[in-house]
């Protein structure tokens, strides 16, 4: 039935990618500016323009461009980039395991945070430290990533004359280095989105914990830990995962900054570098890329439902 | 002989050959030039930078300072700006480069005698060839004629290249231009390529088709991440470079960089050498007390924003407008605000180019739109019709920078003061670069401009014609003395020239031009025989410096 299942979603993914694949290829040709514009700049004249746009096949029709792309991307193809020549799938392939695991460590972060505190707020509803766990969900929530790392580049260097690694260490050369420079902008990333998961675990795992069959629990006698945790948390998580799936795109966004202030060869400075220069191969290949795996995830997201609660079916 | 013993400067150059006398020019070798108090030249070490993405690696496709700064350490010239403590900043001497020699038999011919013997780096395709005249002239045509070099147009008036014998260079001019030289010595022109890597790549953009025969070679390129150069073995300059290798961090961010300098990653102020006033006065304190090593000196920019304003049309082709505008601008205001109250008022020459700038004060009757008059202003305004007010749009885009934001933002409130209701019509920079800065606005703008290290790129704004001529200026007098001063080969006419141009210029006010804030120029002690100056040619002045440490 799951299979089934999976398999229908993905075939109504396939719909959607082409009209996210229809916007991201639309949108930056609508904006003022393109590519040969910017790369003629301010001594250009038409015949180079008209010249250069030809070279760059930006001179044919737009349904044409699109068709073709599209045909070149089925086959996994993504093009090359208009400045620096080189192919996309070999820029992505390079970066995306950077932002991969940058945005896989935020999230292990957001939830090795979230879980816990939450299920310990809700525990101990209106108890001091639920008030300081929510406060500091709030500071999390309100706190933007970009002035927190800021912060956590700069005092350091003027206090102590130290800042973090600069740089970017691959894992082959120093595996343990190539973690350790992440932790940080992961918990940066981390950290809004373990605000939201934390206040949606204690709110989710308060209702539940109202229910009867936890008052039942509590009745056989039941230590706390078996309650709170078996019965409470288990059926409690499910809109957590659900958010959990719907923060990967923000985390993704927080990356954009991240990257470029700790200087994380990834795809999202790519896709912001490639957007300022109206790089269309480039747009449209982090993008096709970012949208197949929203898709995927919450798709993986919908699966994780039927294991933790058996009584979903598809 | 130069002012330290080294080449020509190039006035004492046009000073022989402008009056169309032969005669042959003395090789530079400053290069080698040493002083005293630094002790003597040591080889070896690795000097650490904060470097930029290049947006790829053939000059001749791109202007960006990325690629320009990069190729500063791999690429040679013909000629180059000499570097080292003993220029002046904001002064651009010239001593040969590729060339040992050249002269000038008349106006319009230009032949240089190429250093025997120079061979490429040893990389493939070329692996170590000898560089020969062909070369030379292949790496001009091609500057001059590959579809989307956008500095084509800085020798447009050469006719043509001729390479008679392997080491000799011909190149005539359609006109005398007075500005050939200083053309082929900025870091922007004409690197010289090698034609098999054309060949073998298409065009240069890939870092494997980065060989020069510059002093260091690229040795390593991690997109977004840092490049490294090392020792060329076959630099053409016995026992140069002295350095080892550099170390190139690539850096985006303005907090990184300020928080990486103060804690000693890089040898150098951050950006090209300096660090900015305003940065600066952020982390001056901490640098006293964890770098107590360095040493500095005050540069100042030629990086000049204006307002700029369409003067084909109402109201801005009223002249009475303009200088009211002008008069509403309070440049002081902007620059104690925004500079930290340092730094130069900018005529139409920025005043960082020493040699050529008109102190404002010397502007004659233009030189009293440089100072805030609000009364005069909102008579002039009133006087134009616009005794109600005037309402503007400035076209503008942040370029990342909080102190350009600043600027916009008193503008706005120091033109509304006078009755100018100007509104910011902020658009991402690239809708504003394709737009805005190329003159495609209604109203008016406000931004930086390019740089140039000679006047002739910031005067070429008040041509008819030319893309960069934000404000549509159509201007006889001005037209006449830009291009006399272009065709004036000796230096000290020419330099009257465009004085007076200044001068006019001031009165037309077509531009409305802030300051260029003072930077500090930043290095490590251990860093020797290392002098600042404006431009990208970051390769070229530490070329002949050394590590003591």
């Amino acid at each position: 039935m799951l299979r089934r299942y999976l398999a229908r979603r993905l075939l109504v993914a396939v719909p959607s990618l082409l009209i996210a694949t229809a916007i991201v290829f639309t949108l930056p040709r609508l904006i003022p500016g393109d590519a040969v514009q910017l790369m003629l700049a301010e001594t250009s004249y038409a015949k180079d323009i008209d010249e250069l746009r030809a070279k760059l096949g930006l001179d044919r029709p737009f349904h044409v461009q699109y068709v073709e792309w599209l045909g070149r991307a089925a086959r996994g193809d993504l093009g090359e980039s208009l400045w620096t020549r080189r192919p996309v799938v070999q820029e992505l392939a390079q970066r995306l395991p950077v932002t991969g695991e940058l945005a896989l460590y935020a999230t292990l972060i957001a939830l090795l945070i979230a879980v816990p505190v939450g299920v310990l707020a809700a525990a101990r509803q209106d108890s001091l430290s639920d008030y300081v766990v929510r406060s500091l969900a709030i500071l999390g929530l309100s706190v933007p990533g970009f002035w927190l790392a800021t912060l956590l580049i700069v005092l350091p260097a003027i206090w102590w004359g130290w800042r973090p690694v600069t740089g970017f260490v691959e894992f082959r050369a120093d595996p343990l280095g190539h973690v350790v420079q992440l932790v940080l902008p992961a918990v940066i990333l981390g950290v809004a989105s373990a605000a939201a998961l934390m206040r949606l675990t204690r709110g989710m795992l308060l209702e539940v914990l109202r229910q009867d069959y936890v008052r039942t629990a509590w009745a056989k006698g039941l230590a706390e830990r078996a309650v709170v945790i078996k019965h409470g948390l288990r059926n409690a998580v499910i809109p957590v995962i659900t958010l959990l799936g719907t923060q990967l795109p923000q985390i993704l966004g927080g990356t954009v900054v991240i990257e470029t202030i700790f200087g994380l060869p990834g795809v999202s400075r790519f896709l912001f570098d490639a957007i300022n220069q109206r790089d269309y191969p480039v747009i449209q290949g982090v993008n096709l890329l970012v949208v197949s795996t929203v898709v995927l995830v919450n798709l993986a997201v919908d699966a994780l439902y039927a294991v933790l609660d058996p009584r979903i079916r598809y | 002989m130069s002012e330290d013993g080294g080449g020509l400067t190039r006035r004492q150059l046009l000073g022989l050959a402008g009056a169309a006398t032969a005669g042959a020019v003395a090789p530079a070798a400053a290069r080698a030039q040493t002083p005293k108090a630094d002790g003597p030249p040591k080889r070896g070490g690795t000097i650490a930078i904060r470097g930029v993405d290049p947006l790829h690696f053939d000059p001749m496709l791109t202007s960006s300072f990325k690629t320009h700064t990069a190729l500063a350490f791999t690429h040679s010239r013909l000629v180059r700006h000499k570097a080292g403590p003993g220029v002046t900043p904001g002064t651009f001497p010239i001593e040969g480069d590729l060339a040992e020699s050249w002269m000038q038999p008349n106006e319009t011919t230009y032949v240089f005698k190429l250093r025997r013997g120079v061979r490429w780096q040893p990389k493939p395709p070329v692996n170590g060839r000898e560089l020969t005249a062909e070369d030379v002239r292949y790496s001009l045509e091609r500057f001059l004629t590959v579809p989307g070099n956008v500095l084509a147009s800085t020798l447009r008036f050469v006719e043509r290249v001729e390479a008679p014998d392997r080491s000799t260079v011909r190149v005539t001019l359609k006109e005398p231009s007075a500005w050939f030289l200083d053309m082929l010595a900025a870091p922007m022109a004409v690197a010289i390529v090698p034609k098999e890597c054309v060949e073998r790549f298409g065009d240069l953009k890939k870092a494997e088709a980065c060989v020069g025969s510059g002093p260091w070679m690229l040795d390593g390129y991690k997109p977004n991440q840092s490049l490294s150069f090392v020792r060329n073995p076959n630099y053409f300059v016995p026992g140069l470079p002295y350095i080892d290798r550099v170390e190139a961090a690539v850096d985006e961010d303005a907090a990184s960089r300020m928080s990486s300098f103060i804690a000693g990653k890089w040898d150098i102020g951050y950006d090209g050498g300096v660090v900015f006033r305003t940065e600066w006065a952020q982390i001056r304190d901490a640098l006293r007390q964890r770098r107590p090593t360095l040493r500095t000196t005050d540069v100042l920019m030629n990086i000049m924003s204006h307002v700029s304003m369409r003067t084909d049309a109402p109201p801005f082709n009223d002249v009475r407008v303009r200088r009211a505008i002008s008069l509403a601008v309070d440049r002081q205001a902007i620059m104690d605000a925004t500079s930290e109250g340092t730094g130069a008022l900018n005529p139409p020459v920025p005043a960082g180019l020493k040699d050529w700038s008109l102190p404002v004060g010397q502007l004659g009757d233009g030189a009293r739109y440089y100072k805030r008059d609000l009364a005069e202003a909102r008579r002039l305004l009133s006087a134009a019709g616009h005794g109600n007010g005037l309402p503007a749009n400035v076209c503008f885009t942040t370029y990342g920078s909080a102190i350009l934001v600043d600027q916009a933002q008193l503008i706005l409130a120091q033109l509304k003061e006078a009755g100018i209701d100007a509104r910011l019509d902020q658009k991402e920079y690239g809708a504003y670069f394709s737009t805005c800065f190329v003159g495609k606005f209604d109203s008016m703008a406000f931004g930086p401009q390019s740089n140039f290290l000679e006047p002739d790129g910031y005067l070429a704004q008040y041509l008819p014609g030319e893309a960069r001529n934000q404000s549509r200026v159509e201007d006889a007098v001005a037209t006449d003395l830009i291009l006399r001063q272009r065709r004036t080969l000796d230096p000290t006419k020419r330099r009257e020239i465009v004085h007076a141009l200044q001068r006019h210029l001031a009165a037309q006010q077509y531009y409305v031009s802030i300051h260029s804030g003072l930077s500090v120029a930043v290095w490590e002690s251990a860093l020797k025989n290392y002098g600042p100056n404006l431009g990208y040619d970051l390769g070229g002045r530490l070329t002949a410096a050394w590590l003591d440490r």
